[in-house]
């Protein structure tokens, strides 16, 4: 498998469970760059100290993509805890994203 | 391989020879389809293909890229809609190993069913996708690509802007990379686009649809091409047949231009009958026995076959009327011994029931079997059951297809009608076929002095001379023998 960027942001502290996000972004283009943003703006806000984000560049690693059959992007998948979930979109929507990564109650 | 440009002769109006090139097609490799197209799909352009839910679409385009990659041109499946494991099940039953292709890294099925569960929250594109494939694409230098139910992946968006845009962006990609690309796009009911899709014919190059009807409770499936740019191509609705090997287009070379002229006299196996007929049917063409039931219509053409075979030529005997057994059975009461015939291979009876299939299947077995048996004869008992196999019109092309096909391989055509009423001589026409038909020969009953007497005349015999009158015959325990007048 070739290598692939892979960041890391942020670190497990005390309380409650680390997050593991896998985010597929494509290059720097506009999706790619909003989602990287909007999540690193979640996790700070809600899970500071407790989150780990792997982001891959579909454009330089397919094949990670094809493994978790990421077809389109941005793809944000949480990997744990667990059931894991997948999330399509610039995650512009920080209500819907948060509810679905179990983070608020699903007020809508 | 694209085939390489070839040059067409054509004339127009004027009657001026212009050359004209033709783009780089790919075949197909389906019987038929390739004929219609003119020589396939446009090589390194998307050709569009529609139809609704089971009209058989993604086995059309499958089998396409299977031709491909069987002649070493490999090509990659995206599924949006069924699952791999299910492709490869469904096409083991038609006999293609799709397995073994992707071993040879000729195919490449790719799973890309979307994750239903997942959660949309702002914009996305394909570049995912199209990323796995450019890799995929690359590592296996496809030249292929097919897009199945590319409508699932487009209904994630809700949104028809963002759908052609990214349709676009798909087919740029396509066109960058020059593939050969089929996609598929389900229809509504009717036969329509959802209009939000209708900027998709504008986009690919060629469109053809496939639509599958039922008419009097036969289905049949027909094929056509609506657009093909930079090539001409066939412009009727073509039944195709989805058969145990395959689809199989049959189109219409109904070329008058390409029937072979009559061939010399041949016996009708009664030699009184031949006198009457100026020494008997010509080989090669079309001939119409008619007659009210128990006329002696199939002893009269059983006759003509009993005499061929024993020359030792081949005759293919269609029956919609009775099993080979009962036929070989019901036959030796005028004396005719048809098993041994059959035994020997020179007479093969097919008995279908006409609805049992759709025209296009009975069209695909009896033009098999021509091709097959290569005989020198062909009868086709009765014409009149042949509406039962939809429609007076599905009978009427399955009866022309069968006399072209014939008359383009020189096959002497035999056709019986079985006249409902007394009036026969109004309906002699069978289904709108007497025009073609080149020689017609009648039988009737006619109640004389207390007893049926069989009468017979020949109304018509092209290119040769015959005699006006009514004979008398009896059917006799060897044969039709014709009273002396």
């Amino acid at each position: 498998m070739k290598s692939h960027k892979r960041e890391r942001r942020g670190y497990a502290k005390s309380r409650g469970e680390t997050y593991v996000f896998r985010l597929f972004v494509v290059g720097n283009e506009s999706n790619s760059t909003q989602a990287r943003g909007n999540l690193a703006r979640l996790c700070e806000e809600h899970l500071k100290g407790r989150y780990q984000i792997e982001t891959v560049d579909v454009l330089k690693d397919a094949a990670t993509a094809h493994k978790n059959n990421v077809l389109v992007t941005p793809t944000l998948i949480l990997i744990k805890p667990f059931p894991k979930v997948t999330v399509f979109g610039n995650l512009s929507d920080t209500r819907q994203v948060l509810a679905a990564l179990r983070l608020i109650g699903d007020e809508r | 391989m694209a085939t390489p440009t070839r040059r067409a002769q054509h004339k127009d109006g004027a009657g001026l020879r212009i050359r004209r090139k033709e783009i780089p097609k790919v075949p197909t490799g389906i019987a038929g389809l390739d004929e219609v197209l003119r020589g396939g799909l446009p090589a390194g352009r998307m050709t569009l293909l529609t139809g609704g839910a089971g009209s058989g679409k993604s086995l059309v385009g499958l089998q396409c890229l299977l031709h491909s990659a069987d002649a070493g041109e490999p090509g990659i499946l995206v599924l949006f809609e069924e699952r791999a494991s299910a492709v490869r099940q469904n096409a083991w039953s038609l006999g293609w190993d799709l397995a073994s292709l992707e071993r040879k890294n000729r195919l490449y099925l790719m799973d890309a069913r979307l994750n239903p569960d997942a959660v949309i929250s702002g914009d996305f594109s394909i570049k995912g996708l199209l990323a796995i494939l450019d890799q995929q694409a690359k590592a296996m230098r496809a030249r292929r690509i097919m897009i199945d139910a590319a409508d699932a992946l487009l209904y994630l968006y809700n949104n028809p802007v963002r759908e052609r845009q990214e349709l676009h962006t798909l087919h740029e990609w396509l066109l960058d990379r020059g593939l050969t690309a089929i996609m598929t796009v389900k229809t509504l009911p009717q036969g329509e686009f959802p209009s939000r899709y209708v900027f998709l014919d504008f986009m690919a190059d060629c469109v053809i649809h496939i639509d599958q009807r039922v008419t009097v409770q036969v289905t049949t499936r027909r094929l056509r091409v609506i657009k093909y740019r930079g090539s001409g191509y066939g412009r009727n609705e073509y039944p195709f047949l989805i058969g145990e090997n395959g689809v199989n287009v049959i189109p219409i070379t109904s070329n008058v231009l390409q029937h072979r002229p009559p061939g010399p006299k041949v016996s009708t196996g009664q030699v009184r009958l031949d006198d009457v007929l100026a020494g008997g049917y010509r080989r090669g063409t079309s001939i119409l026995i008619v007659g009210t039931v128990g006329a002696g219509k199939t002893t009269l053409a059983c006759i003509f076959c009993q005499a061929a075979c024993l020359r030792g030529e081949r005759v293919l005997y269609l029956n919609f009327e009775e099993s080979p057994e009962a036929m070989v059975s019901n036959m030796l009461s005028p004396g005719l011994a048809l098993q041994p015939l059959i035994k020997t291979g020179r007479l093969v009876v097919r008995s279908y029931l006409p609805e049992a299939m759709g025209v296009e299947e009975h069209l695909f077995h009896a033009l098999k079997a021509l091709d097959e048996l290569q005989p020198q004869h062909v009868v086709v008992d009765a014409i009149s059951a042949c509406k039962r196999m939809g429609s007076e019109h599905a009978a009427f092309e399955y009866l022309m297809r069968i006399l072209n096909a014939c008359k383009e391989r020189g096959i002497t055509c035999i056709y019986l009608n079985q006249a409902a009423g007394l009036d026969i001589v109004s309906e002699i026409s069978g289904i709108g076929v007497s025009s073609i038909i080149d020689t017609v020969v009648l039988l009737r009953l006619l109640p004389i002095g207390g007893v049926m007497k069989r009468q017979l005349i020949v109304m018509k015999s092209r290119g040769s001379k015959h005699s006006e009158q009514f004979h008398e015959f009896c059917i006799t325990d060897h044969g039709i023998e014709l009273v002396k007048a």
